[in-house]
């Protein structure tokens, strides 16, 4: 949907760091986002593409850590990463009173791969 | 050449965040609580803001911006009504961000403004991931949308404070099963409101108003 301003943000930072860090090219650039996050991975990587074009991250592939959802259960007081149903409860005694510590992070750049100049 | 790996750690919405925080600061001056209304198209946002509008009655003074893709259908309905209204160009966009509302609002004094309704493009998904400058994030759901919904987008019910189920003159037509409904959402999010309403025939209107009306009045005293 919004991925072509998503790519636009993640191009320019990316250009910065390689601007800053006297990189000839990008190779690689690591982003992560929460499970639920409402992100699309290909749309991204096509909106991207496109961008970088003619400039030093043209190329540069794209990879996505996706961290999983997490709960707290109230019960057995310990935290589980769940495969989201539809339904959040505790994957170990089923109580529904739990909460949701993690799956719904934003999109990140965590780090990329360059080349430096000479 | 010889190949290195840069940290970045950096959030691609910061951009949006940081103009939220400086939007956020401005109503904050004038005591103006802001509301950022979300739904699929046509669940009933326009019909919501000019129903709360007069329910809160003349002693709330309020403000809407219309976050329409293309037309100006809704700020029509607002202006025709006497409720001061500033229209977003989204330009197609799926969703608002705050350079939007920072555009739209910069001539607009919102001194004396005791509430500004946001109403968000039409759509379910992205506008949960966009801060607008709101202190409070209120999304609609509409009975024949369905009490699966929540299970299928769950992002906007875990990021809102109240869910106003709209419609619901329609239950006797529809399978929607309110007990499933009731039980997705308070799993995905224990800390929301739900207000079954029907902005038809008024029902449930009064509660969600209520709710509203204190948060406006903690925003203006405190
Ligand atoms: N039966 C019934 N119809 C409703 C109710 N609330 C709104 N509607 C109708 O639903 C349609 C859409 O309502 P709007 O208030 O325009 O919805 P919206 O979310 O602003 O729509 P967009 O701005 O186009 O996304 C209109 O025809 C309303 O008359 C309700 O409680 N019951
Ligand atoms: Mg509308
Ligand atoms: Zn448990
Ligand atoms: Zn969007």
């Amino acid at each position: 949907m919004h991925e072509l301003s998503l790519a636009q943000s993640v191009l320019e930072i990316a250009l910065e760091y390689a601007e800053k860090n006297n990189a000839a090219r990008v190779d690689r650039l690591v982003l992560s986002f929460g499970r639920m996050s409402c992100i699309q991975p290909d749309a991204l990587e096509t909106a991207f593409e496109a961008m970088a074009r003619g400039t030093r991250a043209e190329g540069a592939v794209l990879s996505f850590e996706i961290t999983p959802v997490v709960i707290s259960c109230l019960t057995c007081q310990k935290e589980y990463d769940i495969d989201y149903q539809g339904i959040l409860s505790c994957p170990s005694c089923g109580d529904p009173s739990v909460l949701l510590v993690g799956g719904t992070e934003d999109l990140k750049l965590i780090e990329m791969e360059v080349e430096q100049k000479e | 050449m010889a190949v290195k790996l840069v940290t970045i750690k950096e959030d691609i919405l910061k951009d949006n965040k940081e103009m939220s925080a400086l939007l956020k600061a401005r109503f904050n001056k004038s005591k103006t609580l802001v509301v950022n209304l979300m739904s699929s198209p046509g669940a009933g946002k326009t019909s919501t803001i000019l129903n709360t509008i007069e329910a809160l009655g003349p002693a709330v003074k309020t403000a809407v911006i219309e976050g329409d893709i293309t037309s100006t259908v809704d700020a029509d309905k607002m202006d025709a009504k006497g409720i001061p209204v500033v229209q977003i160009n989204t330009g197609g966009a799926c969703h608002i961000d705050s350079a939007m509302v920072a555009e739209a609002v910069a001539d607009f004094d919102t001194e004396g403004i005791d509430l500004v309704v946001v109403e968000n493009v039409g759509n379910l998904v992205c506008p949960a991931e966009f801060e607008v400058g709101e202190d409070v994030r209120v999304m609609i759901l509409s009975v024949p949308e369905g009490h699966d919904k929540p299970q299928k987008y769950p992002l906007m019910f875990i990021e809102t404070q109240a869910c106003i189920l709209n419609k619901i003159d329609l239950l006797p037509h529809t399978d929607f099963d309110m007990e499933a409904f009731r039980k997705t959402v308070m799993s995905l999010n224990p800390k929301t409101t739900i207000f079954p309403v029907s902005m038809k025939t008024g029902e449930g209107l009064d509660a969600w108003a209520a709710w509203l009306k204190d948060k406006v009045d903690k925003k203006k005293n405190g």
